[in-house]
């Protein structure tokens, strides 16, 4: 710990001295916390790979040859990033890799011939292994011991959840697994006919189906920067609009002098109130013990985020922006972190960070629509209980059941289920803070590439991966088949109880998520899920009918007078009771229930598969009766 | 109505379960206060982006503590979800004097509302270590309980989560109080 402070506050200091030189200090264009990610445990596929430079001469700050990043660094602030993280080398045993089932294991479904077509040969391969492993325990033996409690990104190895043995003994397998990919990647790079030499290219191949998959599983940590701003399309946004976070800086700081109680201002004090409570276990977010200076990385978090605020004042500033933006400027410079958050606010979550809050009720609406038909099991233990309706309807008689049973349809889409007060955050934060980082960072690289509905997907793998955990509380005293009698028996404090250890169940369990192919292999792509039907068309099909749906509640409540206002109608409220503020009208829940959203595999998928097979049957017998 | 028959249950098992929400602006301690109640840990602060909730016992009580982030304009999120609250903690920063109206304005928007009606209300006068911060009788005053709250019992405690200071005392006074039978 000590030896990482100093180690960071050298790296301070020595980035501290080359300040916004090369924009005439007009703002920084690179983050100067952008933490190098060298690779120099792979030097397999070629002898004269930069990368084969020995330890000592990163250890002593020697400029080599690789870029930063982004490529766009100069060698003196590249210097001073240099040593905070090693990248593949801490904690790696100079164990001989024995399975070369790689592609096995990493690849599920019968994808992996893919891979081998990349593989020289069944000898080649193993050799390179034994090369990669050589080298991994070589930088661990030097730097190993500086990185004891820090991760490659700087963020703290041991937590409440997650033991430092169990990080060692994840890290220790997974640290050769990255190798690996890495090592797919750059032979993925030669084959496309892109340079590699540069070891963080700048080009990717076009979008593909392998490389697709190659993202799911995993972007070499130190070319995350570059592809993010690749796949995300980031240099054609900055492109449109070239000088505009400049401006935005300039009028930065106008606004801090001239109008010190407007909004905006308002919104430049809750950032302050943020700043230092971004990653304080991350390294690059502390101060140095010795020296109360701000560390770089969070004088170029104020400027993004006050910047954003200034740019987009109808999201201003949203708690868990500071995590976003704080996660993209340990691996992109100052302004492209600045557009790849206006990318992340605009295309993958639109109105999510929105003052009005809207549009994160439209995605747990949709999110609370694909649990129920992907993942069903689940849905029973989340899915709103009914006592209240039935507290509302004190004479319960079966016309009324028949209404309940419809609004039970859709009406989670307006009052959504208490355990949305949960996943809402999962959305905010894209996952930042909600699992380890490991597999938050692959879950922004297929983000990236596949855009939002992998959210949603993923949301679907961690709640179904918590099901065991959640089989484990008190059952649910209420469901549609229980009668009212015997509700009113157990009373509310067994709901009340249960539904307790289900929020504490979906609040800690996704922490434990250490192993990022846990989910990802197990289930996001794993066939028997069919998680893979769940696409960006049926996403966005799905927000729509859920906006759509939500605004035609509003609507029939306020034509109806019901004292349902729009507060109420965004709120996660399921335990309203008899206040009035259910639309109690039976017209408006036939009328509501009559919309039910079809998911595309009931047309695509099996109807469709149906007729087809319809069809074949009919020409086969008339074929039979002609003959 | 369920609320009571939980409470007699409750009564009748001599062991106590109570819903508590803790409230208060945002970088007050709530998160703070939950975990050094919870694990006996200092957790470093981030902002809560939605809320934590864990339970505390405590003797014979059940705590379901509900810590709910405290950027204002997430409120619409959560705050139907609360109706059978037992008891409202209202953290307050205290070495925070610049912000001291803007926490009690917030506080008052609360308690006005309908659910908060005649909730046990217990205000942590949170961060006593440093140096500026208000003395507990001095947040109490400026906050004006004494005047405006007539029908609720409601108490301030000066708190430090760092040593734990207060929040044991906070946690009995609330689980006597509602005992009480007001409600």
């Amino acid at each position: 710990m000590q030896n990482d402070q100093q180690r960071l506050s050298l790296h301070n200091r020595a980035v501290l001295t080359h300040p916004y030189k090369r924009l005439g200090g007009a703002f920084p264009v690179k983050s100067p916390s952008v933490p190098n990610f060298h690779d120099r445990v792979y030097p397999g596929h070629s002898s004269s790979d930069p990368a084969l430079v020995n330890d000592d001469s990163i250890l002593s700050g020697h400029p080599t040859a690789e870029p930063s990043c982004l490529g766009q660094a100069s060698p003196s602030e590249h210097d001073g990033n240099l040593s905070v993280i090693d990248l593949y080398g801490d904690e790696v045993e100079s164990q001989r890799v024995d399975d070369d089932d790689d592609d096995d294991d990493e690849d599920q479904d019968g994808t992996h011939s893919d891979d081998l077509d990349l593989v020289p040969g069944e000898g080649g391969h193993h050799v390179e292994l034994d090369d990669v492993t050589a080298a991994t325990s070589k930088s661990a033996s030097a730097d190993g011991v500086n990185n004891t409690h820090f991760d490659r990104y700087g963020f703290k190895k041991q937590n409440n959840y997650i033991s430092k043995s169990e990080y060692d003994s994840w890290w220790g397998d997974y640290s050769q697994y990255c190798v690996r990919r890495k090592h797919k990647w750059q032979l993925l790079l030669e084959k496309s006919g892109l340079p590699v030499t540069d070891d963080s290219p700048a080009r990717f191949p076009s979008k593909s189906e392998r490389l697709k998959r190659y993202v799911r599983k995993g972007i070499p940590a130190e070319w995350r920067g570059n592809a993010w701003w690749h796949f995300a399309r980031g240099q054609e946004k900055l492109n449109k609009n070239k000088g505009i976070y400049s401006q935005l800086l300039q009028k930065m700081k106008q606004i801090k002098k001239q109008n010190p109680n407007e909004k905006q201002v308002q919104d430049l004090d809750i950032i302050e109130r943020d700043l230092n409570r971004t990653f304080p276990d991350n390294v690059h977010f502390q101060s140095a013990s010795y020296n109360k200076e701000e560390p770089p990385i969070i004088k170029s978090l104020r400027r993004v985020l006050v910047a954003f605020s200034l740019y987009n004042p109808k999201i201003g500033y949203c708690q868990s922006m500071n995590f976003l933006a704080g996660l993209l400027l340990l691996f992109l410079d100052e302004e492209r972190a600045f557009w790849m958050l206006v990318i992340i606010t605009s295309r993958y979550l639109p109105g999510v960070h929105n003052i009005n809050l809207e549009g994160v009720n439209i995605d747990q609406g949709v999110l609370m629509l694909c649990v129920k038909e992907y993942i069903p099991e689940v849905w029973s233990y989340i899915k709103p209980s009914i006592d209240h309706h039935q507290q509302n309807n004190k004479t319960f008689s079966p016309s009324n059941n028949k209404v309940l049973f419809n609004m039970q349809k859709n009406e989670f889409l307006y009052r959504l289920p208490p355990i949305t007060l949960c996943t809402a955050s999962w959305f905010m934060s894209c996952f930042v803070g909600i699992v380890p980082i490991e597999t938050t960072l692959r879950i922004w690289d297929c983000l990236f590439y596949e855009e939002s509905h992998f959210l949603f997907k993923t949301s679907l793998a961690v709640l179904k991966l918590s099901e065991h955990e959640l089989s484990k509380t008190k059952p649910r005293s209420n469901s549609l088949n229980y009668s009212w009698t015997s509700n009113q028996r157990n009373g509310s404090m067994g709901q009340e109880d249960s539904d307790m250890e289900i929020f504490q169940v979906i609040q800690t369990f996704p922490k434990t998520l250490l192993n990022p192919n846990e989910i990802f292999e197990k289930i996001i792509f794993k066939r028997r899920f069919n998680l893979n039907r769940l696409d960006q068309d049926e996403i966005d099909r799905c927000r729509k009918f859920v906006a759509a749906q939500r605004l035609k509640f509003k609507t029939y409540g306020e034509l109806l007078g019901s004292t349902a206002s729009e507060a109420e109608l965004t709120s996660a409220n399921v335990n309203t009771d008899a206040k009035g503020t259910h639309i109690t009208s039976d017209a408006v829940n036939e009328a509501l229930s009559s919309e039910v959203y079809g998911f595309k595999k009931s047309l695509a998928g099996v109807h469709w598969n149906n007729s087809i097979k319809e069809k074949v049957k009919q020409m086969r017998k008339k074929k039979d009766r002609n003959d | 109505m369920g609320n009571s028959i939980s409470k007699a249950l409750g009564r009748l098992f001599g062991s106590k379960e109570m819903k508590i929400l803790m409230l208060g602006l945002d970088k007050a301690g709530k998160t703070t206060i939950l975990y050094k109640l919870k694990l006996n840990k200092i957790k470093t602060a981030t902002p809560t982006v939605g809320f934590n909730v864990e339970t505390v016992n405590y003797k014979n009580v059940k705590f379901n503590m509900w810590d709910v982030g405290g950027q204002q304009r997430l409120r619409p999120l959560w705050r139907h979800y609360f109706p059978a609250t037992t008891a409202l903690i209202f953290v307050i920063d205290s070495s925070d004097r610049d912000r001291m109206k803007e926490a009690k304005e917030e506080l008052y928007s609360i308690i006005g509302e309908k659910e908060m009606e005649k909730v046990v209300l217990l205000v942590w006068a949170n961060k006593q270590d440093l140096k500026d911060a208000m003395k507990p009788q001095e947040v109490s005053n400026f906050l004006e309980l004494e005047q405006n709250l007539k029908n609720q019992p409601w108490c301030v405690i000066g708190s430090n989560a760092l040593s734990g200071q207060g929040l044991v005392e906070g946690l009995s006074w609330i689980s006597n109080s509602a005992d009480a039978p007001k409600k």
